[in-house]
């Protein structure tokens, strides 16, 4: 038995987890069952995020081929073990492991990939219904974030970057080589706060300098909510003839900016990223996996929903497959003997997102090659962090890959790329903290695997640079930088 | 000479390669296993040979009638060179990916003496055994060279220009005098350095002094990770690289448009262009009839006689099918506009397409521009 403790900080401090309280009956339980003791391992984590997908004890199988099993891996979370029977919730997670079924789970999905689990249908109502959503829960999304406010309204970030991007147009029209339209991008634009910051900005420093950049200003914004773009235009009204909105896949820009191949002078991207969907893998004894899934409501949150519908037990994973099809607007109308209004609706999405969780099991990745982690990057580009950590777990990060890769095709040759985010800067960070998934009020957040961002920058000829967010102390947020490298 | 004239006969329009071909991302692995120590050498020759081999055989049946060894023996498009030039310091030879550059030093003026063989024959030798077509053999240019140094031996970077290009000059010929007739001197960093043509020039013209060859010189907008490293136009070039003694200009136009093929008309360029038909940095393969429009367009400035069709640039960011499907189009396109200016109907193949389109030729002008 191999057992990984990970949150490694934990154990020293003023007060140090007590792993041995902890690890004491887990390993008593599964002595005391007929798993092969040879082949499991016991990974410690401590999840931070206090709503998230996991039990306090997780059972996984690690795959061979043909499905066979060829281990077992039981995986703890730290943080909640104190005030737990481990010992039962072990003996628990065991039963299910032998008898599937025998817990009375909720399942809403088939075995799947991670970046394809209905969890991520669950993100996308988010944005799409947040409205609602704030409607009941009584407080904005904003006020959600960690400073209670976006770092995309910082001014004193946005002067800075402004002026670098006045240093680089000086010099471009010195050599008779600035275009008339000089295009920024900013791709999910919320509630066009940033955009406002950043325009409002732009006038006033371009006017000091004397410049007539912002008469040549062509803001595009991005997003792939109409009703957010339109929210976000009103925000900008005082700036509208600079200003276009597009909708945008954040994961394929290109689509809908193609036209702006090699012209944006800046892209700009908040918080998008760690919102995206994405993949685990893992290096297990020199095997690689991808990380399945299967999203399920166990059974006192399938009674608790089946209550709010009165209805029976069975029909709750009906009635949340068409609420992620129709939206709380919708699924109202269609259930009205069973939930009366709107808020009725919102309440059940909230109620079955917070009992929300995931079954994993680890599946071979026969080839690198033949992984895709999005349309224009094999596998191959994990090769160089997977061969070099030895056992490793880690988010692929295929959404913000897929937005990061198309992103840079729209670049011009002295354009940048500029991104807040929840990045893993240094791929050592994933032995010894949990990176995700969270539940960030009705969102997901993941880290995103910079390393895996920055080695696939680099080889496409951009030099990728991470700092911490210098405008506001106490943040986990990272700047990214991207630029044509020499 | 007159382009390509070493290559004769050829078909009017004749179609070529700029250099690089299609590198895939087990290639790549394999290189960069090399400089990592995984692999030997004569390992990494063995992988070398047979994908030359393949490259070739990937133009020959796309139709190209002149064709390259696909540089793939090469790491980049400045380190095959600057490894083996007497007088070059690389403190590190490891690299992390083949395509990475060296940090590379000249600490003291280089040697001008000819008694140091680069090898490039042995490169296109491996070439010329294995095909039957005519071979245009490409390498890096003395600027682009030199940009890549740290130079700590020369007060003026042009005479570390001048010292690149005699070196060059020296092994000029002894391709020549291995049998090469088809040389092409790449530029691919001018574009970044707009004030300093006329520097890149006389080391263009030190190179190709004494060589008895038809010189090409290929200038594009940069394609590295297949990007371009600058926006703007070709004007940069004129007047100064009129003075450079080369047979043909080779340029890029397929992404960007064809209206610095005017800029030409206009400066009086009357030797051969290379009219760049393919757009290698993106993946969308273009039809036939594509190629066939450009080259029409590009007909309005340039006679038929002078032109030669190839892709904007090296092929080497592309996939290996999205390279062949490009070719065999390029070929395809070409041969709808040969018979046109010939009055006979294509082969059957391409017949289809012409009349999909029934796009009219335009009518060829030597010099003139028509809107």
């Amino acid at each position: 038995m191999l057992v990984d403790v990970r949150p490694t900080r934990r154990l020293r401090g003023s007060s140090p987890v007590d792993v041995s309280a902890a690890l004491g009956p887990i390993v008593e339980a599964l002595g005391q069952d007929t798993v092969d003791l040879s082949r499991l391992r016991v990974v410690c984590d401590w999840v931070q995020y206090k709503h998230n997908f996991r039990d306090v004890i997780d059972i996984r199988p690690i795959m061979g081929n043909a499905s066979s099993e060829m281990g077992l891996e039981a995986a703890v979370d730290l943080r909640r073990c104190a005030g737990t029977d481990l010992s039962a919730a072990t003996a628990t997670a065991l039963r299910e492991f032998h008898h599937p079924g025998s817990a009375d789970r909720t399942y809403l999905e088939p075995w799947t990939a991670g970046k394809d689990s209905c969890i991520w249908e669950f993100n996308s109502l988010y944005w799409q219904a947040l409205g609602r959503w704030e409607e009941v829960s009584g407080k904005d999304y904003e006020q959600a974030l960690p400073g209670g406010s976006s770092d995309g309204r910082n001014q004193d970030a946005a002067r800075e970057l402004i002026l670098e991007l006045f240093d680089t147009w000086d010099e471009l029209a010195r050599l008779s080589s600035l275009p008339e339209q000089l295009y920024v991008v900013e791709l999910g634009v919320g509630n066009g706060g940033q955009a406002k910051t950043w325009l409002d900005e732009f006038r006033e420093l371009a006017l000091i300098r004397g410049v007539d950049y912002y008469q040549r200003l062509h803001y595009i914004m991005g997003d792939y909510s109409p009703h957010v773009l339109k929210l976000a235009q009103d925000a900008v009204a005082e700036h509208s003839g600079q200003v276009s909105s597009i909708v945008v896949d954040a994961t394929d820009p290109t689509a809908s900016l193609g036209f702006l191949r090699h012209k944006a002078f800046l892209v700009y991207i908040s918080n998008v990223y760690d919102n995206l969907p994405t993949d685990e893998v893992a290096s297990i004894s020199g095997r690689t996996y991808r990380v399945e899934v299967r999203a399920y409501v166990p059974r006192e949150g399938t009674l608790a929903l089946a209550e709010m519908l009165s209805s029976s037990p069975d029909q709750v994973g009906a009635v949340v497959g068409k609420l992620l099809r129709l939206g709380p607007e919708l699924l109202a109308e269609a259930l009205l003997g069973q939930l009366p209004d709107v808020p009725s609706a919102v309440r059940f999405w909230q109620e079955a997102w917070s009992w929300l969780r995931l079954e994993e099991r680890y599946v071979p990745l026969e080839g690198l090659d033949l992984y895709q982690i999005c349309p224009s990057v094999t596998g191959e580009a994990l090769r160089p962090i997977l061969e070099d950590r030895g056992d490793l777990r880690m988010q692929v990060s295929n959404g913000a890959v897929a937005s990061f890769v198309e992103t840079l095709r729209l670049l011009h040759p002295y354009g940048r790329l500029h991104c807040h985010d929840l990045f893993v800067t240094d791929a050592r960070r994933y032995d010894s903290h949990f990176c995700g998934p969270g539940k960030y009020d009705g969102s997901i957040v993941n880290w995103v695997n910079g390393a895996l961002v920055q080695y696939i920058g680099n080889r496409r000829g951009f030099e990728v640079n991470y700092s911490p967010f210098r405008h506001r102390e106490g943040t986990n947020i990272t700047t990214l930088t991207a630029h044509v490298r020499e | 000479m007159t382009p390509l004239q070493g290559a004769s006969p050829l078909p009017l329009l004749p179609t070529t390669v700029v250099g690089s071909y299609s590198v895939p991302e087990w290639l790549e692995g394999a290189k960069t296993d090399y400089y990592q120590r995984k692999i030997s050498k004569h390992y990494l020759d063995d992988i070398h040979e047979v994908v030359t081999k393949a490259a070739l055989k990937d133009q020959e049946r796309a139709g190209i009638d002149v064709v390259s060894g696909g540089e793939l023996t090469r790491d980049n498009d400045i380190d095959y060179l600057l490894v083996r030039l007497p007088g070059i310091d690389i403190p590190d030879t490891g690299k992390s990916n083949s395509y990475d550059y060296y940090d590379a030093v000249v600490r003291q003026q280089l040697p001008t003496s000819s008694r140091f063989p680069l090898s490039l024959t042995a490169d296109y030798q491996l070439v010329r055994d294995n095909t039957d077509h005519p071979v245009k053999f490409s390498f890096t240019g003395p600027f682009s060279l030199s940009r890549k140094l740290r130079n700590e031996a020369y007060a003026d970077s042009a005479d570390l220009v001048r010292a690149l290009a005699e070196l060059l000059n020296a092994e000029a010929k002894r391709l020549v005098a291995a049998g090469a007739t088809v040389l092409q001197l790449d530029e691919p960093l001018l574009c970044g350095y707009r004030d300093q043509v006329s520097t890149a020039i006389d080391g263009i013209n030190t190179v190709v002094d004494g060589v008895d060859a038809s010189w090409a010189l290929h200038i594009c907008y940069g394609n590295r990770y297949a990007r371009p490293s600058w926006e703007g136009h070709y004007d940069f070039l004129f007047p100064a690289v009129m003075d450079a003694q080369v047979d043909q200009l080779v340029l890029e136009f397929a992404r960007r448009g064809y209206e610095d093929l005017d800029l030409l008309a206009r400066s009086g360029w009357d030797r051969g262009v290379g009219v760049g038909v393919i757009d290698v940095k993106s993946d969308e393969v273009e039809t036939a009839e594509t190629v066939a429009r450009r080259i029409r367009r590009a007909l309005r400035a340039v006679s038929p006689e002078r032109m030669t069709i190839n892709p904007d640039c090296g092929l080497r960011h592309l996939p290996g099918d999205v390279a062949r499907a490009k070719l065999r189009a390029m070929a395809e396109g070409t041969a709808i506009v040969r018979s046109e200016l010939s009055g006979v109907t294509p082969p059957s193949d391409t017949t289809a397409v012409r009349e999909e389109s029934a796009v009219s030729p335009e009518p060829v002008q030597e010099g003139v521009t028509q809107s």
